[in-house]
């Protein structure tokens, strides 16, 4: 779905197990902290971060990070 | 494209010794018949490319799990407590009490410990110079760690692999490996649902805090025998099969092996391509519970699906040159462990292992050789009865 304005990286945390695959993938933007909880570096996604932010979202083995405009929920 | 055509046909036996043995061209077969293709011998349709593969098993609420197994007896007797076969919420119940010891922030205090046991085994095996891959190794190594995790008595433990073996048959077509499997699901029965009791589990085990779980009314009461199940017969033959496929690739492939043995911060990457290019989970079922549309066919409400993970991983559509075995290629997004909502909840520990086992032979081999490897059949696991090896020490 195409949402207008920023878009974010968000993590579902009840289904994140920490695999750290996001980190991986794109490390600009997410790195687990000291508990393997992900820290999104990047609130505001440019164009530029897209790729990398897609990178991370499909990286993610149990699909729980994904790429959200501001109104969705 | 608007046209609705019917789903391209096939006669091929996925389950049968013959396509099993190399199943990689009747795999491209399929993929290049189409994203959907009817398997006329089980009236159910293959889904064996990437792109639908990964669409199918991220969507668990148009693609349901409840017929995981190719037939239906077994399907009612892994009962509605099985996490594979679950939805939300009681499937997210039973998971997070699984994720609260496999995921890997849970595992950490467990890593040196798996990585001592894996170089104390491999150091013996290298003292002996040849040794069974299979038998000596990729046997020993998942039963030993994870009864231990799970909290299993030592007794019986020889006779686990062949249980689960029989467990993993059960999933396939009403075929004679099925056939002949159901009759060993009383053993299997006997071990975990009898046997492995909250009493006879290790304190502090895996096990026991599944019934500690339950005590605590995270997840039903009924569930608790279940998931030790899952532990059991999830989490030993699935990483044997990979552990077998390891020492056969790196063998098979010398010049992989030195370019390992030269930059070993590709362990992970290595071990990653060895599950991708061999998986172990070769087919899981998932049913089409609204009409799917996929190019130019609809598959209606109740069609049954083949979701075949090792063709996925050799999609030529998604992976450059996808037969050749390369441990520097980005492999990040396999699909071996499943994705989405059931994807492996072992992980975590399967690619600890793994990595431990190709760490410890790194510290003493330098070379690798292998005989002629056995196949195994098994309905739904791909992997090696034996592997004769020789290991040149460093
Ligand atoms: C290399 C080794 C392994 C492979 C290839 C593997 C493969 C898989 C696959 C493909 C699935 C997904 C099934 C689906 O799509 O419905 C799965 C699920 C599962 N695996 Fe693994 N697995 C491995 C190791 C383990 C280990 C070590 C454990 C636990 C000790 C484990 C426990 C589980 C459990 C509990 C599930 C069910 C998850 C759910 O339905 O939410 N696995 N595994």
């Amino acid at each position: 779905m195409e949402h207008a304005g920023i878009e974010r990286l968000l993590v579902d945390r009840n289904r994140c197990e920490g695999y750290g695959m996001c980190q991986q993938a794109a490390p600009d933007l997410i790195h687990l902290d000291d508990e393997d909880e992900p820290v999104i570096d990047v609130a505001e996604l440019s164009a530029a971060h897209k790729p990398l932010a897609n990178a991370a979202v499909r990286a993610c083995p149990v699909a729980a990070l994904t790429l959200s405009g501001p109104t969705a929920h | 494209m608007s046209l609705i055509t019917t789903a391209p046909r096939s006669d091929v036996d996925i389950f049968s010794d013959e396509i099993m043995a190399e199943p990689y061209p009747a795999f491209r077969e399929l993929r290049d018949a189409g994203p959907v293709v009817h398997l006329d011998r089980f009236d159910m349709y293959a889904v064996p490319r990437y792109r639908e593969v990964r669409h199918v098993l991220g969507d668990w609420e148009s693609f349901s799990s409840a017929d995981i197994a190719f037939n239906d007896k077994f399907n009612r007797y892994m009962s509605d407590f099985s996490v594979l076969r679950a939805d939300p919420p009681l499937h997210d119940a039973m998971r997070s009490t699984l994720a609260a010891r496999l995921a890997r922030r849970a595992l950490r205090e467990q890593e040196p410990e798996i990585r001592r046991r894996a170089a104390r085994l491999v150091r013996g095996l290298i003292e002996r110079g040849s040794f069974d891959a299979v038998a000596d190794l990729a046997r020993r190594f998942p039963v030993e760690i994870v009864g231990d995790l799970i909290g299993l008595r030592e007794e019986g433990r020889e006779d686990l692999l062949r249980m689960i073996d029989a467990n993993f048959n059960c999933f396939g077509p009403d075929n004679e490996r099925t056939r002949d499997s159901f009759p060993k699901l009383a053993k299997v029965a006997d071990y975990v649902l009898v046997g492995a009791t909250r009493e006879n589990l290790a304190e502090g085990s895996m096990g026991r805090a599944v019934f500690e779980a339950a005590d605590a009314g995270a997840i039903p009461v009924q569930a608790a025998p279940w998931l030790v199940m899952a532990y059991v017969t999830a989490g030993m033959d699935t990483t044997v099969n990979a552990l077998g496929h390891c020492l056969w690739l790196m063998a098979e492939h010398p010049d992989q092996w030195q370019l390992l043995r030269a930059d070993r911060s590709l362990v992970p990457q290595a071990f990653r391509e060895i599950l991708r290019y061999e998986s172990p989970v070769q087919a899981f079922g998932r049913t089409v519970r609204t009409d799917w549309t996929v190019e130019d066919v609809t598959l209606p409400a109740g069609a049954k699906l083949a979701v075949l993970y090792g063709s996925a991983n050799r999609d030529e559509r998604r992976w450059a040159d996808p037969n050749r075995f390369d441990i520097t290629r980005d492999n990040l997004e396999h699909l071996t462990f499943g994705y989405g909502l059931h994807a492996c909840a072992g992980q975590a520990l399967a690619r600890l292992e793994g990595e431990a086992v190709l760490s410890a032979l790194l510290d003493g081999v330098s070379h690798i050789q292998a005989g002629t490897p056995v196949r195994h059949f098994n309905n739904i696991l791909r992997g090696l009865e034996s592997l004769p090896v020789t290991v040149v020490p460093n």
